[in-house]
């Protein structure tokens, strides 16, 4: 029996490294390989209410927008805060396609757990299976993540980076944006903060990585999970709007030069005379 | 075979920004962004790359900032120089040849800059731009963009200010690029560094240049009441008086009239 | 300066038209070939120079002056002015004696030499005169050399602002008609003239040929 790879969709375990040798020459003869999507970014995540605070405990997470490619900006309003499970939510930096898939890739697997034992499935589950998928790959998967969400034990909240290491902290920061957004939690952050005031301490972390990294920019996500409710605030702040221009970039109809000008006609008309009537029974082969 | 490794003093960095020039037949506008990067760090949001020479003559500087302002201050200290000798203002022309001689004298250890020099010819007044690159090379254009988000700007003003792949209306006369109003091109400019600024992530902060009109030009002022019609929303604009200005003018400049305009980009 | 008043004559007049330089030669022997004596130098395409004096020490000094000029235009694309010119020699004057650090070999004694420096540059045509002292002044009209005591009283009673081009050749053909012991001819003077030809932006550097001062003689 053939056993399809999930990852690859070939016939083998893993990824395919077939055009690895040609790419390298290929590399080699053209003066480097493309360079992948980056999402430099700034990702962060904080714990909130629990203890005897009477504040119902969860995980805050938050994500500018801005995807690079090199100096320049590819998405000005890209989603970072991915869909794990309806309790559990995962913040991407690092290379964009690896953790796009690497998230959907959890998110699947979660599912099947989910499905297979019955249960709800718990963070450090998640957590778990994106590490020992990570360090497989000796960190040439490039997703450096945020997972936080609420399950049966508790509220959780832990950095992957892309060698497989992982932290558990009330409050976590990742990304070309990492300094900046630590700055904001090292001297604001206190322990059972209500839901509206992680809100705010998440935002004001994301902003200062949208403003002093260049890697982050635009817009603020931010996620709030709760045992029973997980909401996502999806542009929560926009505090780059685009601003209008103040010229018109119209072109008259005309400006574009041709050499050749040829007018076909595609409308195809035919017309069919049945050689026979269609049989009755035939017509009406509707059962 | 595990390669040696080898250390390598390695003297520049590249501190991101943009500048660019455009000239008209009796004006030139000369603007650059105020942020200055290295990696994703920004060391300054308000450092200047525009520069006044002499009472007719500015000078953009882009690349490496530390090389950028020694060349700026050698090439104010060489006009000292020459007023002294000569007892007269350098025409722009000279300049720009001097700044040839000065990068070229530098061939095998290079200023890493940029160059954008703007302003308005000695002997008959039009708006000039001329471009650098960092050993010399240069040339009078109509118009230049350099630095990090020249690749976004340059093809842009090539469509809008020379009018490349524009065909004209049937029976109308060929585009002549050199009959841009100041508004206009005060127009192109901050819609070119709003654009560069959303798509470049070292681009941003504030657009600050200057706008120099020759002796005798009359329409469209940037004082008074022309104001209104010429220069874009949000754009404020300061007439710079000569005695102000560092400049050298031991030869009071023919009546040039220098204008600094700024206009706020986004942070991010 | 001794070598200067014994130096032939040489005069040097600037009109709204353009400057004009004359020499006398001092023919010594008829067997001398007159054309192989060169007392107006071109400097450059718009600025010349005659001299008067010890002519060895003038060609050291031509030499820097166009140096000078060619580095001018190398560096700045554009004509020198006339004046920097005049400066570049009188610094060169300077260089003489003991130098201070020994890296950089110096001229023994001064030089021996006047010029008057005549061009057209972007202020318009001048004449400067500089001497072994290192001074440069401007004049309108100028002589030196042997005969400049009485061909500077002439200049000073002919001279005025608006001469031709024409008028001043012939006002200092007859200054050194005046001062010249031999009878005139185009072998033993020597005319130039640096003029902006009618509509052209360039200003022109020229040695008067034979049959130019051969005209010019007659016509007076």
């Amino acid at each position: 029996m053939s056993v399809k790879d999930p990852i690859t969709g070939g016939s083998g375990i893993g990824f395919d490294f077939s055009n690895h040798a040609r790419n390298q020459h290929l590399g080699a003869r053209m003066g480097g390989l493309p360079k992948a999507t980056s999402t430099g970014t700034t990702i962060v995540g904080v714990k909130f209410g629990g203890g005897d605070s009477g504040v119902e405990e969860g995980v805050c997470l938050g994500a500018d927008t801005r995807a690079t490619g090199g100096p320049i900006v590819a998405d000005k309003n890209c989603e970072k805060i991915h869909y794990i499970a309806d309790h559990i939510r995962c913040c991407g930096a690092g290379t964009a396609a690896d953790t796009e898939f690497v998230t959907n890739l959890i998110s699947s697997n979660i599912e099947l757990h989910a499905l297979s034992t019955g249960r709800k499935p718990q963070v450090v589950t998640a957590m778990t299976m994106l590490k020992q998928y990570l360090f497989q790959y000796q960190g040439h998967v490039g997703a450096y993540l945020v997972i936080g969400g609420v399950d049966n034990t508790g509220s959780h909240l832990f950095t992957v980076a892309a060698h497989g290491s992982t932290d558990k902290l009330p409050y976590v920061t990742m990304g070309s944006g990492s300094m900046a957004a630590m700055a904001v939690f090292e001297s604001s952050f206190k322990e059972h903060m209500t839901r509206q005031e992680a809100i705010d301490l998440v935002a004001r972390a994301i902003r200062s990585g949208v403003f002093n990294d260049l890697g982050s920019g635009s817009n603020v996500d931010v996620c709030i999970i709760k045992k029973d409710k997980t909401e996502m605030l999806r542009n929560y702040e926009m505090p780059n709007e685009r601003g209008e221009k103040t010229r018109q970039y119209k072109f008259r109809r005309g400006t574009t030069a041709w050499t050749k000008e040829d007018v076909r006609s595609l409308v195809v008309s035919e017309t069919t005379t049945p050689v026979a009537a269609p049989l009755a029974a035939e017509a009406m082969d509707i059962s | 075979m595990p390669e040696a490794i080898q250390h390598r003093f390695d003297p520049y960095s590249s501190n991101g920004g943009s500048i660019l020039a455009i000239a008209g037949k009796d004006f030139a506008v000369v603007a650059g962004d105020t942020r200055q990067s290295e990696g994703y760090s920004i060391q300054s949001r308000y450092q200047k790359k525009v520069f006044p020479l002499t009472s007719k003559a500015i000078l953009a500087v882009n690349g490496f900032a530390a090389d950028g302002n020694n060349f700026v201050k050698r090439v104010k200290q060489r006009l000292e120089w020459y007023t002294h000798a000569h007892n007269k203002e350098m025409p722009i022309k000279s300049i720009a040849r001097l700044i040839q001689t000065m990068l070229y004298a530098r061939r095998m250890f290079p200023y890493y800059v940029y160059n954008v020099l703007a302003g308005i010819e000695e002997d008959d007044g039009t708006g000039a731009v001329y471009s650098f690159d960092p050993v010399g090379s240069y040339e009078r254009e109509t118009c230049r963009a350099a630095g990090a988000a020249q690749s976004l700007l340059q093809p842009f003003l090539d469509n809008q200010i020379y009018f490349r792949n524009h065909t004209p209306a049937p029976g109308q006369p060929p585009f002549d690029p050199s009959t841009h109003p100041l508004s206009t091109v005060l127009s192109i400019l901050v819609d070119s560094f709003s654009s560069a600024t959303e798509r470049h992530i070292e681009v941003g902060d504030f657009l600050e240049g200057y706008v120099i009109l020759s002796p005798g030009r009359t329409s469209d002022d940037l004082i008074g009441e022309g104001v209104k019609g010429v220069l874009p929303e949000g754009m404020t604009v300061e007439e710079q008086d000569p005695e102000d200005l560092d400049v050298q003018s031991a030869v009071a400049g023919k009546g040039c009239r220098v204008f600094l305009v700024r206009k706020e980009l986004k942070r991010d | 300066m001794e070598a200067i008043k014994l130096g032939s004559t040489t005069v040097g007049i600037t009109t709204p038209h353009g400057t004009i330089l004359a020499v006398e030669k001092r023919v010594q022997s008829t067997l001398l070939e007159t054309s192989s004596i060169e007392k107006i130098m071109e400097i450059d395409s718009h600025i010349g120079c005659a001299m008067s004096g010890l002519t060895a020490d003038a060609r050291t000094m031509v030499e820097h002056a166009r140096m000078t000029g060619q580095m001018h235009a190398f560096t700045y694309d554009e004509p020198i002015k006339v004046e920097s010119v005049a400066q570049a020699v009188c610094d060169l004057a300077l260089r003489f004696g003991e130098s201070v650090d020994d890296d950089e070999a110096m001229m023994s004694r001064p030089f021996g030499v006047a010029l008057l420096i005549a061009g057209v540059d972007e202020f318009g045509p001048s004449l400067f005169h500089t001497d072994p002292s290192g001074t440069f002044t401007r004049y309108d009209a100028k002589a030196i050399g042997s005969g400049s005591d009485a061909a500077q009283t002439s200049l000073q009673d002919a001279y005025n602002k608006n001469m031709t081009l024409d008028e001043a050749h012939r006002l200092a053909l007859k200054i050194l008609k005046e001062v010249m012991e031999e009878k005139v001819d185009e072998n033993n003077i020597q005319l130039a003239q640096v003029v902006r030809a009618e509509g052209s932006k360039e200003a022109k550097f020229e040695i008067l040929s034979g049959e130019a001062t051969k005209q010019l003689i007659a016509a007076m």
